[in-house]
């Protein structure tokens, strides 16, 4: 099929990672990273534990500041070495790109409603009618709002998963991230998260999952990424490369997770 | 003649709630700037809180005591034997509160900071939306606790003179020689004004679980 040009311009470049890295001292945990998203990409990013891929997620809404490389995000660029990001300027990141977590992290101490309105009272300045009312509707539909008023201690792993969802999307981002979002739920609790991350994609949400599941991996995102020791081994589409990788490593991580 | 005890004896109350409440009030509030300095990145601020802590912690009790009243007390300063007892136990009050708290931050789950630095909420939502309800839900027992043994060391504070109860039991007890009574009536209005703070600690503590039970 043609390229259609007038579709590409159309649809601006979100997310430009150049040559991201981080270290901890001697430790390289994230060696030159590139990558470009559209708006209304799926991205998948899988790999062995410690390949840095949360680290990665976690650079790009600067929760851990880079040590190298350039992060353009939401319309602000970072660039490590040039000065230091402004508060500004991170709260703009932060407003743009909404995070989930692979351990919820759900506030204990405030109900479910109060949890998906905080922040929509205290960085978008809503009225708390206002931001409750958003919430609600957030709420529905995650399929939750019965929810509403219970403390996140009485809802189970999944539900609170979809709450966190709904938390990140009440500042109305443009990037999703998600860190491992099933790792901490057993697979049935999995499969409802997976469906609202699925809902989110095809309703056009741009979005990085870093996943252990690989048929979610292949069917629902546009691109896969295989990260190991802090380095993109292997992208490409999703489908062509969990069938038949093109590098010794990707193929090494895929079978060991075929062979479970 | 118990009764009249009694009467006696529960004229030190007011002061011993007094002594309590300001010297907990205030090391609660020192307590805080005192944990940022334990918890901050800066070596020299670190060393400095540290050593107060250790020597408002090892020095007993009655020594700071005799030392801000009859030592800074006569001469360089006028204070009263209440200001002093206030001083004194409020600075120990303030360097215990400081451990509390930074136990209890310890014990915050580091999920729940970079959730709310990934919503973007300011510094000071962080500390008062996030931080400070489970710190202080985190901290209460502790604190209670460390409030009903705040309630007995103010006894020490009759040996430089504060009239609660202990002072006004040992008085009684050199004018009437009825030490056995005088004394176990002291010891009885102890334990009625701990029950209440216990009570009361037991049911903030029990309340607040119910809602944050993880």
């Amino acid at each position: 099929m043609a390229p259609n040009p007038a579709a590409d311009c159309s649809k601006q470049v979100l997310l430009r990672l150049d040559a991201v890295g981080k270290a901890f001292g001697a430790l390289t945990v994230l060696d030159g990273i590139n990558l470009a998203m559209k708006a209304g990409e799926v991205v998948a990013i899988i790999g062995p534990s410690g390949s840095g891929k949360s680290t990665l997620l976690r650079c790009i809404n600067q929760i851990e500041p880079p040590t190298s490389g350039r992060v353009e995000v939401g319309g602000v660029t970072i660039e490590v070495g040039r000065k230091e990001p402004s508060r500004k300027e991170l709260m703009q990141i932060r407003r743009s790109v909404g995070m989930v977590f692979q351990s919820f992290n759900l506030f204990p101490h405030l109900t479910v409603l109060r949890n998906v309105s905080l922040a929509q009272e205290r960085v978008m300045k809503r009225s708390r009618a206002a931001a409750d009312a958003v919430s609600m509707q957030l709420l529905s539909r995650v399929g939750l709002a019965e929810k509403a008023n219970q403390y996140p201690s009485r809802c189970s792993g999944g539900q609170q998963q979809r709450i966190a969802i709904a938390r990140a999307l009440a500042l109305e981002p443009q990037l999703m991230l998600f860190d491992e979002p099933t790792s901490a739920l057993d697979p049935e609790l999995g499969l409802e998260v997976l469906a609202v991350m699925r809902e989110l994609a095809e309703g056009g949400m741009t979005m990085i999952i870093v996943t252990h599941e690989m048929h979610f991996a292949e069917n629902v995102s546009d691109r896969v990424i295989v990260m190991a020791d802090g380095r993109v081994v292997e992208e490409g589409p999703s489908r062509q490369l969990m069938r038949s990788p093109q590098t010794d490593r990707a193929a090494r991580f895929l079978k060991a997770v075929k062979d479970r | 003649m118990i009764g009249a005890f009694f009467t006696t004896i529960a004229q030190g109350i007011p002061w011993t709630i007094a002594l309590t409440v300001s010297a907990f009030a205030t090391g609660a509030l020192l307590g805080l700037p005192l944990c940022m300095m334990l918890m901050s990145p800066a070596r020299p601020l670190r060393w400095l809180a540290r050593l107060l802590v250790l020597t408002l912690r090892s020095v007993p009790p009655i020594v700071w005591l005799f030392f801000i009243f009859f030592g800074i007390g006569s001469g360089l300063l006028e204070i009263s034997p209440f200001q002093a007892a206030w001083i004194g136990l409020g600075l120990i009050t303030a360097a215990n509160m400081a451990e509390i708290y930074r136990g209890a931050f310890a014990a915050i789950h580091p999920g729940q900071r970079e959730a709310a630095i990934a919503l973007g909420l300011p510094g000071r939502y962080r500390f008062m939306d996030v931080v400070a309800p489970q710190l202080l839900r985190i901290a209460l027992p502790s604190c209670g606790t460390y409030a009903i043994g705040l309630l007995k060391d103010t006894a020490i504070s009759s040996t430089i003179g504060v009239n609660e109860i202990a002072f006004e039991a040992y008085h009684l007890s050199q004018r009437t020689f009825h030490s056995l009574d005088v004394f176990a009536v002291a010891g009885l209005l102890y334990v009625l004004i701990s029950l209440p703070m216990a009570w009361i600690a037991h049911w903030a503590d029990r309340s607040m679980r119910r809602r944050l039970a993880r």
